[in-house]
């Protein structure tokens, strides 16, 4: 709700560009805590298959999800360009997601860079808060309590 | 004054005292005559009278004030102790838990001025003879005399000491420059009463008082100290004012539990310096009770002075009469958690260490290696050790929960009109903390369920040829990396056939359902919600909360609740709690390539067991191993992982065990024990599979998860 808010007040917000497949996505830049390169991920057995597992971040087990399968998109492709996203949110904790590609830090004007939404029913568009028009092109900003929360 | 910085050492200081009356009243009763428990007694609502009141909870202090005059009158053997004056004094108790309660939570004591409670006591203090006028004359007299007995003790080296306050030469310039505008200063040295409890508050409020009325320039020791509690009975002040001395001296007597102020007009020459003539000061010191010996004026340097002063303390401490307690020091519990996290990660490098030093040994010739593992061997059993350290510090005897039950039950007794008896033993178990914290209400509703579903009717008892005093035990032990505590009664037992209809009654289970049920799973109905078979709803139990909150509970403490029962012989109840919660022995296996670890507190062997010994039995895969059938599990395909191993050769199998149930777990290797650092996999997944129950990090990195064996048993 707070992204709508700013939305409607014409702030300027600090996204994350990433790739998912060919898709480009922003994740509001504070819930970020850290990114670090893709690891070894322990499996843990019995979890809907968007949960891939846990690995050690530093001494803290962190549990790691996928955007894209739990977005319904083509599951990741692992390469040398895939990263771990460390976010923090207040109702789930600390989780990793895996996205395929970090690519740059954009600030934009909610007011004239970024549209809403319409509210769709069609799941992908769920999680998505509204597209973001920068140089490089539209971004789909992602709602991240949407993406972690369970249906 | 602002004393909430004291609230929690009030509250836990009047828990403390509350549980000791409770023991002690108890004691009383059952022997009305012992002196020991009498004293012990007054001592104890003595010290929360004085608490109270420092506290300024008034209404406390006017209800402990009363129940400390009956016990005077008790003690000088005036009054008899009778049953209606035990119930009373427990009436009291509760009032005053339940004043501590309202001060817990809202820091104040609530409203309820429990008059009824107050006349009745005075009520027993008229009917005897002479009086109450007299009681508390009597108790005053004690008073007295006690402090009249203390004060030597400290008093003949102590009385001047501030004369040995070390002045800095800007103090020095301060007093003589107040000396020269005409001002007073004052030397005083405050004792307080060595059964003050307190000191720290008190000091605070003489300093206040002095405050009002001049200028405190030094202090000894300093004000922070004072605060902090490190002084011993004692302080010392320098003043400067323009108040007379009596005046000053007045206003620190007024602050209660004061013993003695000595104080005297400073003399800059005198103070601190090698020679002292004390002789004259003292003649203007009428508060002191002792007069200063001689042998202490000639004393001719400061630390000769000093260590009389000192030597006096100890026997001074040894006299005072302070209940012994369990001596503890308070620690913050976040503080042992960073303690406990330290010695997490210490165990993480070592058990890296540790793997690291293997890995080389493959590679490179031995020769230098020894030496090293010699060194990971002393650090493995340096961090064990600590870790025992660390955890013992969290441990507390569980006494502090079980104590309250004796009590519970004799109220029970009156209220249920039935005679029993609680025998408790093993009150000295440890467990974690935070694990004896959780642990007091699932007792209580089980003894409370003994008490009243248990036991049977007097009648019923005479019957049965039982003794009319029903018996229920709590019983408490370590068993490996277990403490187990029973709850035990020679009652009924429980009623399966009871439970049973019950159950279909309730449309919990169908009657065909039923017919096929085992005794076990019939009992194991009645930690489901709401379910009880009290035929009548009364005040202690029946209602139907109860035994699922309690294996809920025990369940949350990573424990278990078992039932024996016999009909007509009684039932037991075990609860099972393991030791600690965050660091645990296991052993590491790997099944299809991933390690998994499994608590060692639950495996009972290991076998290797060929493929042809596997029988099925209703469908199911078991083995007969040493006149048991047990059943196998295979963790391949509970883990949905495919097993490397080929089918036909031999099998590892880990014998596990869940109260009276075992199981085997087929495993595809094993990789050893190793002592592994419990982790929470994180908010987002904990809990979400149930066959986990949390993950750990091993030497290499690597994340393994922890098997939780029970779930599958």
């Amino acid at each position: 709700m707070e992204e709508l808010k700013a939305i409607d007040e014409g702030m300027t917000t600090q996204y994350i560009v990433i790739r998912l497949g060919q898709e480009q996505f922003g994740i509001d830049i504070q819930y970020i805590d850290n990114i670090v390169r893709m690891q070894h991920i322990t499996r843990v057995p019995k979890l809907a298959p968007y949960l891939k597992g846990v690995i050690n971040l530093r001494g803290e087990v962190i549990p790691i999800m996928s955007i894209c399968l739990k977005m319904g998109l083509a599951p990741d492709e692992e390469g040398k360009s895939t990263r771990i996203i460390i976010v923090k949110l207040e109702q789930y904790g600390t989780i990793g997601m895996m996205v395929d590609e970090v690519k740059e830090v954009v600030t934009l004007n909610m007011a004239s860079q970024v549209e809403k939404m319409a509210y769709d029913k069609d799941d992908k568009n769920n999680f998505v808060l509204g597209v973001g028009k920068y140089e490089g092109g539209l971004i789909s900003l992602l709602d991240l309590n949407a993406v972690v929360q369970e249906k | 004054m602002d004393v909430s910085q004291y609230l929690e050492i009030f509250l836990d200081e009047t828990t403390e005292h509350l549980q000791n009356l409770n023991t002690q009243i108890l004691e009383l009763e059952q022997d009305p005559e012992n002196m020991d428990t009498i004293n012990e007694i007054f001592r104890a609502a003595h010290s929360l009278k004085g608490m109270a009141g420092t506290m300024g909870y008034k209404r406390m202090q006017n209800l402990t004030h009363d129940m400390e005059n009956v016990f005077s009158e008790v003690r000088n053997g005036n009054i008899k102790v009778k049953a209606n004056m035990i119930d009373i004094l427990f009436q009291c108790l509760d009032a005053l838990e339940e004043y501590t309660g309202n001060i817990r939570e809202t820091s104040d004591e609530g409203t309820n001025d429990n008059e009824p409670l107050i006349k009745q006591l005075n009520d027993i203090l008229n009917n005897k003879e002479g009086g109450a006028g007299a009681a508390g004359e009597a108790q005053e007299a004690f008073a007295e005399e006690k402090s009249a007995g203390e004060a030597p003790a400290g008093g003949s080296s102590g009385a001047s000491k501030w004369q040995d306050i070390k002045l800095d030469s800007t103090d020095r310039m301060v007093i003589g420059e107040a000396q020269k505008q005409g001002k007073n200063v004052y030397g005083l040295t405050v004792k307080v009463q060595e059964t003050c409890l307190l000191k720290a508050a008190r000091a605070f409020l003489v300093f206040k008082a002095v405050e009002e009325l001049g200028e405190i320039i030094v202090s000894s020791p300093s004000a922070q100290d004072i605060e902090d509690e490190h002084f011993d009975l004692d302080f010392s002040l320098l003043v400067i004012t323009e108040a007379s001395l009596e005046k000053v001296e007045d206003a620190i007597k007024n602050v209660s539990e004061i013993d003695t102020v000595t104080g005297d007009s400073v003399d800059l020459e005198k103070i601190g310096a090698a020679e002292k003539e004390a002789a004259g000061q003292e003649a203007e010191t009428p508060a002191a009770p002792v007069e200063e010996t001689p042998a202490k004026v000639s004393k001719p340097a400061k630390p000769a002075a000093a260590a009389p002063a000192a030597d006096s303390k100890p026997a001074g401490k040894t006299a005072a009469a302070k209940p012994v307690v369990n001596r503890t020091v308070r620690v913050d519990i976040e503080k042992l958690d960073v303690l406990m996290n330290l010695v997490s990660e210490l165990i993480i490098a070592k058990n890296s260490l540790v793997a690291a030093a293997s890995a080389n040994d493959m590679q490179k010739g031995t020769s230098v290696q020894s030496g090293v593992n010699e060194h990971i061997e002393y650090l493995e059993s340096v961090t064990t050790n600590l870790h025992e350290s660390v955890m013992k510090v969290r441990m507390v005897p569980i006494e502090s929960v079980v104590n309250k039950f004796p009590r519970m039950i004799r109220d029970l007794s009156k209220k249920l009109n039935k005679k029993m008896e609680l025998y408790m033993s093993g009150e000295e178990t440890e467990l974690d903390r935070t694990v004896v914290d959780e642990i007091g209400d699932p007792l209580m509703h089980l003894l409370r369920n003994s008490a009243d579903h248990g036991l049977e009717s007097a009648e019923v008892r005479a019957q049965r040829g039982k003794p009319a005093v029903g018996s229920i035990w709590l019983d408490a032990y370590q068993d490996g990396n277990n403490v187990v505590i029973e709850v035990r009664d020679d009652g009924n037992g429980i009623d399966t056939e009871a439970v049973k209809n019950k159950a279909i009654e309730r449309g919990t289970i169908t009657p065909e359902q039923a017919a096929n049920m085992s005794e076990k799973e019939i009992i194991d109905l009645l930690f489901l919600p709401s379910f009880s078979t009290a035929k009548q709803v009364t005040d202690v139990s029946g209602r139907g909360v109860g035994l699922d909150v309690v294996k809920s509970k025990i369940e949350a403490l990573s424990g278990e609740v078992e039932v024996h029962s016999t009909l007509g012989e009684g039932s037991t109840w075990t609860i099972r709690l393991p030791l600690t919660l965050a660091i645990i022995q296991a052993l590491m296996v790997v099944v299809g390539g991933e390690k998994y670890a499994i608590s060692l507190g639950s495996i009972q062997t290991i076998e290797d067991i060929s493929p042809a010994e596997v029988k099925l039995v209703q469908n199911k895969e078991v083995i007969h191993l040493r006149g048991n059938v047990i059943p196998i599990i295979r963790l391949d395909k509970e883990l949905d992982v495919v097993s490397s191993k080929n089918p036909e050769d031999n099998m590892v199998v880990i014998i596990a065990k869940k109260g009276d149930r075992t199981a085997g777990f087929v495993v595809d290797e094993l990789l050893g024990q190793q002592e592994i650092v419990i982790k929470s996999m994180g908010k987002y997944i904990d809990n979400k599979c149930k066959l986990i129950s949390g993950a750990t990090i091993l030497g290499d990195g690597e994340v393994a998860l922890i098997l939780d064996a029970n779930v599958l048993i």
